[in-house]
């Protein structure tokens, strides 16, 4: 016997040499040392040339001059008398308030043109020789007439035009000021500006815009190829069927996989940035990323390596996932492009001024960590945030990981991927006893863009009424308002029954599923019905808390136009019968979602994955369902979701069945909208539903122990039935048998 | 040895090392459903090299893979060493050697370092990996090759690559899966030395192939596999004399004819 240190050591040992071959597979491998090492010596020189070029032509904005066009040299003349006279010159404040340099102007007689024929000042202007087109014209009463045309589609033109106006304003102000002084020797200007400040000036240097972006690219770069490689290349090399028949666990040879995979994705980043910055430093443009400093930045060196290892680690997990899943190259070629253009999105964030990494942005997948490395390179990071950021995006990893050792080899050795892809639209002939984990994720990738434009089409529905109503006046009555709010309720119980009804319906009916078993119909224990409505009873109390505790994590929370809204709807509620409130907000969610979520992809997941797995993915899904709403993320709802997803999953499990989650969902929705309804006549109870902190502690332990009575109650009910949740492959012999 | 983890793994005597009972796998095509292996049976003894025969189609690559654990029987179990596939796949796994026409290589590792991943993955010892990888490159005369690259080897080599790799955990049943396909004479002469070497030292071995010229020289006893089910099973004499035909080939006939 071998003793345990040297025998977990050992182990240790093990995963690493397993590691060691696939970092030398991959990296003998000529392509990944193509996008390794060709790439970055390539592309950065080129793209510092274009840069070169684009400075030279666009730069040096404070010392610009700009050519004015006019029709004889006494125009000019007395163009440039005028604004170079001091009382045209923009006055101190002005010009220290926009920290910049008067702008200077040269003027052209296009009349007697040196390098080519005579040409009107317009014709100048449209030639792009001039930025303006001016006339002088004096007349009687010694005034001057200024006329200037601008060229509508440049920049500098409209620049100049704008700038021109000013200082002829200035010039004219200037002599009243005098005249005004002249006949009134008490006259003071209205007003003296005297101008100071605090702080250092902050221009965010483009390093902190840029280097996010080059850390997106590059790693999903570095990370694809040897992603595909490591993962769909096996089975394309034919080697998956003998690792499948290795006694090694499937996770030891994904951990391997992706240790290459962030290695190669890490030198590429690398490669590329060492690239980008040795070219900035040769061509001397180093200053301008670093925003004035020409000082070589180890600082920001060190904490971009840092961001590397948190990209390539994130890219690594989430890119060997979806090949995990593919069969050939190619297909996972097609899953990885739309990949990257999703992760291109959000690294532009990052060229976004004011977006700041707090709140649901911290914990957002790849958006944190994109304002993480912007906020950390512009030195405005918040520990606390960035916490949330990094400890998110390692969870984000790990989940994706373990969904990639899941798919990883799950059918090494059957199928094409032709057949599968094609029986999704096939309908088969068979009757089966649930949908496919196939039709789960095509029906979820339905429920999206169905739901988003039905709700959109519903809003824009429901505010053409509102405006119909409203005519002239400035309000809705109470009587118009009410009415219009039961038509908003009962439009989105329809639209509920539509999409998250109709879709699993209609899936379910072409996959020939059966419904009891699709559905997860059968019928409940009394107990277990009664314990999920004690639940109920409780639950919102725990929603709250939930709500109230991610809204202190900076997850979701409210703002106050959000409570506003808040507020308008629970006005609303007050003015509905009781039993529409019931209807459209409790009844129809609760049967609609259950059967959705708990029904039919419970019941199609449950097929593949754990009872704990499905829980927790279907109250995932049913989380990120209440987020989106239409038209805007109502992020605060998700934790709340989430967490009732989880007790609803949990009594469905229990249960076997749909039914007492439906009774438990009808309650809590019920309590809230009766709650909101006779909300008045509660308040006797001391109770404040406006005010978002935490509920009084008695309050807490009532509703905790009612919800725990309840889920006592499930679980004894549920407790002689042995394995409560029916698995697929027992159906089968259930059906049988009875 | 790994510890039985399993109460009642221990099923079956020790004479049979590797034990096929009742397994039945369908397949559900888009309209219809396939039997593929319908109710086989079959027992292996070490020493032995049992052939297990049929045209394309048959079933025997579905069995093996059943055996080995990459796909789940309908009904009936498969064991080897008294362990059942079900109850433990990993202790499973490690006691089954497995060598199939179709397998690729890593092109770019080197052969001995993609034998030795391959002991990694069967957990073996490094230092006793490292032995064994040379002895049996000795065995069957592919040391010249072992610093190559796996890319760069021929159809033969690769496969002989394959049979070594197949043995580098020692394991007591062997899965050899049209060990021959491909090859030619040399090859072919390769793989019934090897298997004569299997025999010698021991081991349970299924050889699945539709060459039955090649499989009356090379097993102790055959099973006909057709349309999924056993239909003839036992040594050549029993075979002859229950079928009255001379050669598996006459009787492989006289069987599709009949089906």
């Amino acid at each position: 016997m071998i003793d345990k240190p040297s025998r977990k050591f050992s182990k240790i040992s093990r995963i690493w040499r397993l590691c060691q071959k696939e970092l030398k597979e991959t990296s003998r491998d000529r392509r990944t040392i193509v996008t390794l090492l060709l790439m970055p010596l390539l592309v950065y020189p080129l793209l510092s040339m274009a840069m070169n070029r684009y400075l030279l032509t666009t730069d040096s904005s404070s010392d610009v001059v700009y050519r004015i066009g006019v029709g004889s040299d006494s125009e000019g003349n007395r163009l440039d008398a005028m604004l170079s006279s001091d009382d045209a010159q923009p006055p101190e404040a002005i010009l220290r308030s926009r920290g910049g340099e008067p702008a200077t102007f040269s003027f052209f007689n296009t009349q007697q043109r040196s390098d080519g024929p005579p040409l009107s000042p317009v014709q100048a202007l449209e030639r792009g020789l001039v930025e303006l087109a001016v006339a002088v014209r004096p007349d009687e009463e010694g005034s001057t007439t200024i006329s200037i045309k601008s060229f509508a589609a440049d920049s500098n033109s409209l620049v100049a035009r704008q700038i021109l106006v000013e200082r002829m304003q200035w010039l004219n102000l200037a002599l009243a000021e005098r005249a005004a002084a002249d006949t009134n020797a008490n006259f003071r200007p209205p007003v003296n500006v005297e101008l100071d400040e605090v702080g250092t000036p902050k221009d965010s240097p483009i390093l902190a815009t840029i280097v996010p972006l080059v850390l997106v690219l590059m790693t999903i770069t570095g990370a694809v190829y040897p992603a595909i490689d490591l993962t769909a290349g096996e089975r394309e090399r034919g080697t998956m069927e003998a690792l499948m028949a290795s006694p090694v666990p499937r996770f030891y040879v994904l951990l391997a996989k992706y240790f290459a995979v962030v290695t190669v994705a890490l030198l590429t980043a690398m490669a590329n940035l060492l690239a980008m910055f040795t070219t900035l430093w040769l061509g001397g443009l180093l200053p301008l990323l670093t925003g004035g400093d020409s000082a070589f930045p180890w600082l920001a060196v060190l904490q971009i390596l840092g961001l590397l290892v948190l990209f390539s680690g994130f890219f690594s997990a989430i890119l060997l996932s979806l090949t995990s899943f593919a069969r050939s190259f190619k297909e996972a070629q097609a899953y990885l492009i739309p990949v990257m253009l999703f992760a291109i999105t959000p690294g532009m964030l990052s060229l976004m001024p004011g977006v700041q990494l707090t709140g649901p942005l911290a914990i957002a997948p790849l958006i944190n960590i994109v304002l993480l490395a912007r906020e950390l390179l512009g030195g405005t990071v918040q520990p606390a945030a960035a916490g949330a950021a990094i400890v998110s995006t390692i969870g984000y990893a790990a989940a994706a990981l373990a969904v990639a050792a899941k798919l990883f080899g799950s059918d090494a050795v059957t199928r094409t991927s032709e057949h599968s892809i094609a029986s999704l639209f096939h309908r088969p002939r068979k009757a089966a006893d649930v949908p496919s984990p196939q039709a789960a994720a095509l029906v979820l990738a339905l429920l999206v863009p169905i739901y988003f434009v039905l709700s959109n089409l519903l809003m824009q529905y429901l505010g053409g009424i509102r405006a119909d109503m409203l005519g002239d006046a400035a309000k809705l009555s109470e009587i118009q308002s009410a009415n219009l709010q039961v038509q908003s309720m009962i439009l989105s119980a329809a639209a509920l029954i539509l999409v998250f009804g109709m879709v699993p319906a209609i899936a379910a009916w072409f996959g020939r599923n059966r419904p009891v078993t699709t559905f997860r119909l059968r019928r409940p224990k009394v107990g277990t019905v009664i314990g999920a409505c004690v639940i109920g009873l409780g639950a919102w109390a725990i929603a709250h808390e939930a709500f109230v505790i991610a809204e202190w994590f900076g997850i979701g929370g409210l703002s106050e136009e959000r409570i506003a809204q808040t507020r308008d709807t629970l006005k609303a509620w007050k003015l509905v019968p009781p039993w529409i409130l019931l209807a459209t907000l409790a009844a129809t969610p609760a049967i609609i979602e259950e059967l959705c979520f708990r029904g039919f992809l419970f019941s199609s997941f449950r097929k593949v994955l754990s009872p704990v797995q499905t829980v927790v993915l279907t109250s995932f899904l049913f989380g990120l369902f209440h987020v989106l709403t239409g038209s805007a993320l109502l992020i605060e709802r998700f934790v709340p979701s989430t967490l009732l997803g989880l007790v609803l999953g949990w009594i469905a499990y229990r249960s076997g069945s749909v039914l007492p989650g439906m009774f438990m969902h009808f309650v809590h929705n019920g309590l809230l909208e009766l709650v909101g309804h006779y909300h008045e006549k509660l308040a006797f109870l001391g109770a404040d539903f406006d005010n978002q902190t935490h509920l009084p502690p008695a309050w807490i332990a009532i509703a905790t122990s009612i919800a725990t009575a309840g889920a006592l109650i499930v679980w004894l009910s549920t407790r002689r039935s042995g394995n409560i949740d029916i698995q697929s492959d027992k159906i089968e012999d259930l059906r049988r048998s009875t | 040895m790994v510890v039985v983890t399993h109460p009642n793994a221990r099923l079956n005597s020790i004479e049979d090392m590797l034990v096929v009972e009742s397994l039945t796998k369908t397949f559900t095509l888009d309209d219809s459903d396939l039997c593929a292996v319908d109710h086989l049976s079959f027992r292996i003894a070490p020493g032995e090299v049992f052939g297990l025969l049929g045209p394309n189609g048959a079933g025997k690559t579905t069995t093996l893979r059943m055996v080995l654990g990459l796909l789940q029987p309908d009904e009936g179990y498969a064991a080897v060493d008294g362990i059942r596939t079900a109850d433990d796949p990993i202790g499973v796994k490690a006691r089954l050697g497995f060598v199939s026409a179709s397998d690729g290589v890593y092109p770019w590792l080197s052969v001995r370092e993609m034998l030795l991943y391959f002991a990694d993955l069967y957990d073996v010892d490094p230092d006793v990996a490292i032995q064994r990888c040379q002895d049996l490159s000795r065995l069957l005369g592919i040391e010249a090759l072992l610093d190559r690259r796996a890319g760069t080897l021929s159809t033969g080599q690769r496969q002989r690559v394959t049979l070594v790799r197949g043995l580098i955990h020692d394991p007591p049943v062997m899965l050899l899966d049209e060990p021959t396909r491909g090859l030619d004479v040399v090859g072919v002469q390769t793989i019934f030395e090897y298997i004569e070497h299997l025999r010698e030292v021991g081991k349970a071995v299924i050889v699945c192939t539709h060459r039955l010229d090649e499989a009356e020289r090379l097993c102790d006893r055959f099973g006909l596999l057709h349309q999924g089910q056993m239909r003839h099973i036992g040594t050549l004499e029993q075979l002859q004399s229950s079928t009255g035909q001379p050669h598996l080939v006459d009787m492989f006939v006289e069987l599709m004819r009949a089906a």
